[in-house]
């Protein structure tokens, strides 16, 4: 069989697959909650950054990879409300705001990192902790799927688990009506007596919970340390996803794992030479592809006749 | 009536403070063994950025304290931070005092002293790291040093070639050694050039699997992509990615086979916070900043140092190498060490050539790659 071949119907590829989706799922999420109740969020990478850093420097210093999780989530809640705070309070454009969250984010993790470890590359000064691997009781004994799903990260396990909560939370709570009420049509919602900035203040601090959840697995389940920039676009690549996904959170999850996919495909592409870049144009066609023929149907439908 | 008496006293600082420049020189040197009479230099150091980056900088500054110690001079280490507005003015100031040397360094300086540089040109200038171009203007008093990553790797290349053919604990059968890059481009292809010859040279059966991150802060993708080599049948990688690089250590660890590190030593990054990641790394090529400071503060002092070109610096010179740590002594057998040393000896002899990425051209250097993939 040609190695590649060999490579990619392995487990170990299929797992691999499962752990570059995990982040881009966790930000896909929170950029779904927040598209629904009428926020577009940019500043998922921000905050993923942000929530890394804090992961990592909590966990350190309490010695608790828990500790450090949930510091790193509410470090993304924080995040969310200062942008809630800017667009709805102050009534900046939530574009702008999320861009000089982002910017403040990539540098300002850098100073922290300095003032806290003493070194602007990485934290691999500091003792953080890691969040555990989990192997699941009888799943691991499973034959194909046992090496695939059986033995992940935790977080790996919490981001697909977020996948049904935030689904029946949007679907089937009051609450979750009420936010796609206000996403759809504010003053409606207002009408009826529904706060609008209160309801998408907490769509945006749970926007950034789930940012920070990925951005904790980053350095604290991927890698053991923080390092500058370690985000790399994948709050940006979620917001794709979500695009990819229809603003919904079953979509958004077949979505992340596609481009999960292609970007695991392409880190095995690589080590035999095959040009890795094309492997990873693939999920961003698609978006075009899937969105334009989206937009095209309803067009059709006349759906946004009255726009 | 105030303003005039503001102006006077400023005029009066003005005069105290050239005063006291001006003396500072010619006051007497009191050297501490007393009867050689010698001139007393002076150099300064100019970081852009910070010390503590366990890197470049450091290294540069442990050459100044070598300069200091060893060669007498008086020394000043200045950093300027990370704020690059801050870089040409602070160049410029130091320029107009009194120093024998300035240097600086790295690609964040060469803008900055191809502006200030012609302006003084009575001043000397060393910038390592990087070089100016001598094409654009009259740079006869800048001396700059680039380093031979690619004979560095050599040797990087040899000791996992050795290490993959060996019986070591980790190793498997397969002659498969991993290669990770930040980018393809021509200096860190250099690297991977030295590399493959080194594996080469000790079997020539030897396959390289390379990846480039194609980014140099994402060590997540970087531990994805070594994870992929080491379940290939990798043992052992050597990093040239920056922050992605660190990424392999992470796979390292979880795969628990070898890795190389660069630039810093990276075995010392993770001493302390995690010994049982150290212990995989087993050397890190590096860039020897401090040494080739010390060479040229030495070579001016001798009136030898050639200013107005750049200098390329390899092994022969000790400007490249691979970090010798109580890890590298514990966990590579000594006759690969010994066979590493002889090496080192043939390539700073002349006998043995290792060609570089930028003579070759991107073409070759694909042939070259080409013909070590598995």
């Amino acid at each position: 069989m040609h190695p590649l071949l060999k490579a990619i119907f392995s487990a170990s590829f299929a797992a691999s697959i499962l752990r570059v989706t995990t982040p881009i799922l966790f930000a896909a999420l929170g950029s779904v909650v927040a598209d629904l109740s009428g926020v577009v969020n940019i500043a998922l990478e921000g905050m993923m950054l942000i929530s890394a850093l804090v992961g990592v420097i909590v966990s350190a210093f309490t010695g608790s990879a828990w500790m450090g999780f949930f510091a790193g989530a509410a470090a993304g809640v924080l995040v969310g409300l200062v942008l809630g705070y800017f667009h709805l309070k102050l009534r900046t454009n939530v574009i702008l705001a999320g861009i000089a969250l982002n910017l403040l984010a990539s540098q300002g993790t850098v100073f922290v990192l300095y003032a806290v470890a003493h070194d602007k590359g990485v934290s691999s000064s500091l003792p953080s902790k890691v969040m555990p691997e989990v192997q699941l009781p009888i799943i691991k004994d499973i034959p194909v799927l046992g090496p695939i799903i059986g033995k992940q990260n935790i977080l790996t396990y919490m981001s697909l688990i977020a996948v049904v909560v935030i689904y029946l939370f949007l679907y089937k709570t009051s609450f979750g009506l009420r936010l796609r009420a206000v996403g759809e049509n504010p003053d409606a919602a207002d009408s009826v007596g529904i706060s609008v900035h209160k309801v998408r203040f907490i769509a945006l601090a749970i926007s950034g919970a789930l940012a920070g959840m990925g951005g904790v697995h980053l350095s604290m389940g991927y890698v053991s340390w923080f390092s500058r920039n370690m985000t790399s676009g994948r709050g940006f690549i979620a917001l794709a996803a979500k695009a990819l996904g229809r603003t919904h959170p079953i979509g958004a999850f077949f979505a992340s794992l596609l481009f999960g996919l292609t970007d695991a495909l392409s880190n095995y592409m690589q080590s035999l030479r095959v040009p890795g870049e094309f492997i990873q144009m693939i999920p961003y066609v698609v978006t075009l592809v899937v969105l334009a023929v989206y937009s095209g149907r309803q067009l059709k439908s006349g759906r946004f006749s009255n726009e | 009536m105030n303003r005039k008496l503001i102006g006077v006293m400023l005029v009066a600082a003005l005069l105290a403070s050239a005063m006291l420049v001006g003396c500072g020189p010619k006051e007497p040197e009191q050297e501490q063994n007393g009867d050689v009479e010698e001139p007393k230099y002076k150099a300064v150091l100019l970081l852009a950025g910070n010390l503590g980056d366990m890197s470049f900088l450091d290294s540069a500054n442990r050459g100044m304290q070598m300069i200091k110690e060893q060669l007498g001079w008086e020394v000043k280490v200045i950093e300027m931070g990370t704020d690059p507005s801050a870089w040409e003015p602070t160049l410029t100031d130091v320029s107009t005092q009194d120093w024998d040397l300035i240097i600086t360094g790295t690609f964040n300086m060469q803008t900055q002293i191809e502006e200030v540089a012609p302006k003084f040109p009575d001043k000397r200038y060393v910038l390592f790291d990087v070089s100016v171009d001598y094409t654009k203007g009259d740079y006869s008093n800048v001396y700059s040093i680039l380093y031979r990553q690619n004979e560095g790797s050599y040797l990087a290349g040899a000791l996992a070639a050795m290490v993959t053919t060996s019986d070591m604990p980790r190793a498997n059968e397969q002659k498969l050694i991993g290669f990770l890059g930040g980018m393809d481009a021509p200096v860190i292809n250099d690297f991977l050039v030295g590399y493959i010859e080194g594996a080469k040279s000790v079997d020539p059966e030897i396959k390289v699997v390379v990846s480039y991150v194609e980014s140099y802060s994402d060590p997540a993708k970087g531990k994805e992509m070594c994870l992929a080599q080491y379940d290939m049948g990798v043992d052992i990688g050597f990093n040239v990615a920056g922050g992605s690089g660190l990424g392999q250590l992470d796979a390292a660890k979880e795969r628990g086979l070898y890795a190389i590190g660069v630039d810093s030593d990276q075995a010392m990054l993770f001493k302390d916070s995690d010994p049982e990641k150290a212990e995989l790394v087993l050397t890190s090529m590096l860039k020897r900043v401090d040494n080739s400071l010390f060479r040229a503060a030495k070579l001016f002092q001798e009136g030898k140092l050639e200013f107005g070109k750049a200098e390329s610096l390899g092994l022969a010179e000790d400007a490249v190498g691979l970090a010798v740590n109580e890890f590298y002594e514990k966990n590579v057998p000594e006759e690969m060490r010994t066979k590493l040393d002889e090496l080192a000896q043939k390539v700073k002899s002349g006998e043995i050539q290792v060609p570089s990425a930028f003579d070759l051209g991107p073409d070759a250097v694909k042939e070259l790659r080409d013909s070590v993939a598995p």
